[in-house]
C-alpha cells in the first residue's frame, strides 16, 4: 500500500514520514522568507497584490492596513514551521501553517525564477538550478499537505 | 433599573451608502505557480465549499483565467480579499 510522507492519523492529527534533508532544506528556506520579509524585496510581490485593479488610492489604502498584517501572519505561520521542522507528529492547525509558508515559498521561488506559463518546463539558467529544485521539492510537498487535509 | 439611561445613538450615515450600494464580488484569477489542488482546497476551507464547488470554481480560474468566488458589502470583500491573500491566492475586488 502506497503511504504518503505526511498522512493524518486516527487521532485527527497528522504523521511526518520526512527525511533530514528535506527538513533541513524547508528549514533553511522559512528562515530565508522570514529575513526577506523584512525588505522591500520585488521578490515579495506575489504575496501582497493590489485588490482594487488599478484604483491606486484605494490600493494604497488597502495596503496600509492588510500589508503589515499578512506579514506578521506569515511570518508567524514560518514560525510554527521552524518549530515544528522536526517533527514527526503535526496539528492540523501546525500542518495548515506549513501549508501557508510552503505556498509562500513557491510563490517566492517562482517569481525569482520567473515561472510563467502553465505546465510547461521553464528555462532555468545554471545558476538556478538550485532554486528550481526548491522549486520542485515545495511543489511535491504542497501536493502532499494538500492530499493530507483534504482526506 | 434606570429608564433614563442614555441611549445608544448611532451615527446614521454609517453604512447607509454601503448598504445601498452595488455588491461587490471577490475574484481569483489565474496564475501560473499556484498549485490547482491547492487553489480548490483554500476554497474550500475559506468559504466552504464542497469539493465539487470548489474544483468547478478551481477549473473555471485555470480555464477563464478568473472566477468570482465570493460576493457582498465592501468591507466583507475586502474581508475575504485579505484572506485569500493570507493564503497567497491572487485576488482582487469590483463593483458588480
Amino acid at each position: 500500500m502506497l503511504r504518503l510522507p505526511i498522512r493524518r492519523t486516527r487521532s485527527g492529527d497528522f504523521r511526518v514520514d520526512l527525511d533530514e534533508s528535506a527538513r533541513s532544506l524547508l528549514g533553511h528556506l522559512c528562515a530565508e522568507l522570514e529575513a526577506l520579509l523584512e525588505s522591500d524585496s520585488p521578490l515579495l510581490a506575489r504575496l501582497f497584490p493590489p485588490p482594487y485593479g488599478d484604483d491606486g488610492e484605494r490600493n494604497e489604502g488597502y495596503a496600509a492596513l492588510a500589508v503589515p498584517e499578512l506579514i506578521e501572519h506569515r511570518r508567524a505561520s514560518l514560525e510554527v514551521v521552524r518549530a515544528s521542522v522536526e517533527a514527526t507528529r503535526l496539528s492540523a492547525d501546525d500542518l495548515m501553517a506549513w501549508m501557508r509558508s510552503v505556498n509562500d515559498l513557491r510563490l517566492v521561488l517562482g517569481t525569482l525564477l520567473g515561472i510563467e506559463d502553465d505546465g510547461r518546463e521553464p528555462e532555468v539558467p545554471d545558476d538556478l538550478a538550485d532554486t528550481y529544485a526548491a522549486y520542485e521539492f515545495l511543489g511535491g510537498l504542497l501536493e502532499v499537505i494538500v492530499v493530507a487535509l483534504a482526506d | 433599573m434606570s429608564t433614563t439611561a442614555p441611549m445608544e445613538v448611532r451615527d446614521p450615515d454609517v453604512g447607509f451608502e454601503e448598504s445601498l450600494a452595488t455588491p461587490w464580488v471577490v475574484i481569483v484569477w489565474n496564475d501560473p505557480i499556484n498549485l490547482m489542488s491547492y487553489v480548490a482546497f483554500v476554497l474550500r476551507k475559506l468559504f466552504g465549499y464542497s469539493k465539487e464547488e470548489a474544483n468547478k470554481l478551481m477549473l473555471q480560474v485555470h480555464n477563464e483565467g478568473r472566477a468570482v468566488v465570493a460576493n457582498g458589502t465592501r468591507a466583507e470583500a475586502e474581508r475575504d480579499v485579505f484572506r485569500l491573500h493570507e493564503h497567497g491566492l491572487w485576488a482582487t475586488m469590483q463593483q458588480d
